[in-house]
């Protein structure tokens, strides 16, 4: 295959484009110098083709061509600002206009390739703006302390242990005792999960599971047992209501909430476009 | 808890929290550069220097995101 580099000897010093996302055309941007950017600070433009617009970034070839995207990405510090300034950019549209997010690192060659995905992908992206029109995504994490579930559960297996017994008959009702009791954890974590998804999903639009994540990634000591993102109405406290009567009812039982966003709806668009 | 405990974490927390919607899902492709499985393999390399969290990095490659990439990548 011949690269654009051998064809054409200035590709190498002429801007790439990089997709934050697409939103409608008519969209006023503010004060655009103030913008965080993946370039230079300040270097976010709107490239219009027919009612939509994309959100881009004039970027060096020495940065984000496919060899300098490849060693860029092994430095972190590199890596944290392009990731931080990708979110901004969608952040600060995100009050006032719907919002397309793409994914990290989507590079056009030039303004003309970029007018002509947008082209090519009108309807597609135009209905998805409507679908996400006045909405944001919130994401939703339930987490639960095991001792003081188990200590919740314990009543209804407490019957079956034997106190008072000793040798191998008790060590063995104890393991068995200790087994329904796990088992009876997990229903009622599941039982819960059920019952805060639902509760919360009536205040949304949309909703979708994420993985659940290990104790490293959340930072926390205790289970994460629920991991969500909701897609909701911008102006509506429907969910922050509904998480109010959760924290109250079942922070006794030592389930924890925590709420993130509002984000760009990055789990509402389609990944592929067709 | 004080605060001067929580800030580092809430850092890597909301750090995590973009990666996983900045990098896993949004429209994905389409675009003349976009990060190949390689690419998207040293996203995580950077990372895991990022996060210093090995528990991190391979729930993320576990993950379908780089599945879905090398489907449409290709597609040109």
């Amino acid at each position: 295959m011949i690269s654009a580099l051998e064809i054409d000897p200035e590709a190498k010093t002429r801007p790439l484009w990089y997709v934050y996302g697409v939103v409608p055309g008519d969209l006023i941007p503010g004060d655009e110098s103030e913008w965080p950017s993946v370039g230079r600070a300040g270097d976010v433009e709107l490239v219009r083709e027919g009612a939509l617009a994309a959100l881009a970034s004039p970027v060096a070839p020495s940065e984000f061509d496919q060899p300098s995207l490849e060693s860029r990405l092994r430095e972190a510090s590199w890596l944290e600002e392009k990731i931080r300034a990708h979110e901004q950019v969608l952040e600060l549209v995100l009050g006032h206009s719907p919002v397309v997010p793409f994914r990290f690192c989507t590079v056009y060659r030039s303004r003309e390739a970029l007018r002509a995905f947008l082209s090519e992908h009108r309807s597609e992206l135009e209905a998805t703006l409507e679908r996400i029109s006045g909405k944001v995504e919130r994401g939703v994490k339930a987490f639960a302390d095991r001792n003081r579930l188990a200590q919740a559960t314990m009543a209804t297996t407490e019957d079956s242990v034997v106190e008072g017994r000793s040798g191998g008959r008790a060590y063995l009702e104890g393991r068995l005792a200790e087994q329904r009791n796990k088992e009876e954890i997990e229903r009622m974590a599941m039982e819960l999960v059920e019952k805060v998804h639902a509760r919360l999903d009536q205040e949304a639009e949309e909703s979708t599971f994420l993985p659940p994540q290990t104790r490293d990634v959340s930072g926390r000591p205790d289970d994460m047992l629920m991991n969500a993102a909701y897609l909701v109405e911008a102006e509506s406290p429907g969910l922050e209501h509904a998480l109010a009567d959760l924290r109250r009812d079942l922070g006794p039982l030592g389930i924890a909430f925590e709420l993130t966003g509002p984000w760009p709806p990055y789990n509402f668009v389609p990944g592929e476009l067709a | 808890m004080t605060d001067r405990q929580d800030l580092p974490l809430q850092h890597e927390v909301t750090l995590l929290e973009l990666v996983d919607r900045v990098l896993n899902k949004g429209v994905v492709l389409s675009g003349d550069i976009t990060l190949s499985v390689a690419g998207v393999d040293l996203v995580y390399v950077g990372l895991r220097l990022l996060l210093a969290s090995a528990g991190t990095v391979d729930r993320l490659n576990g993950s379908n995101g780089a599945r879905e990439l090398e489907a449409s990548g290709s597609r040109s």
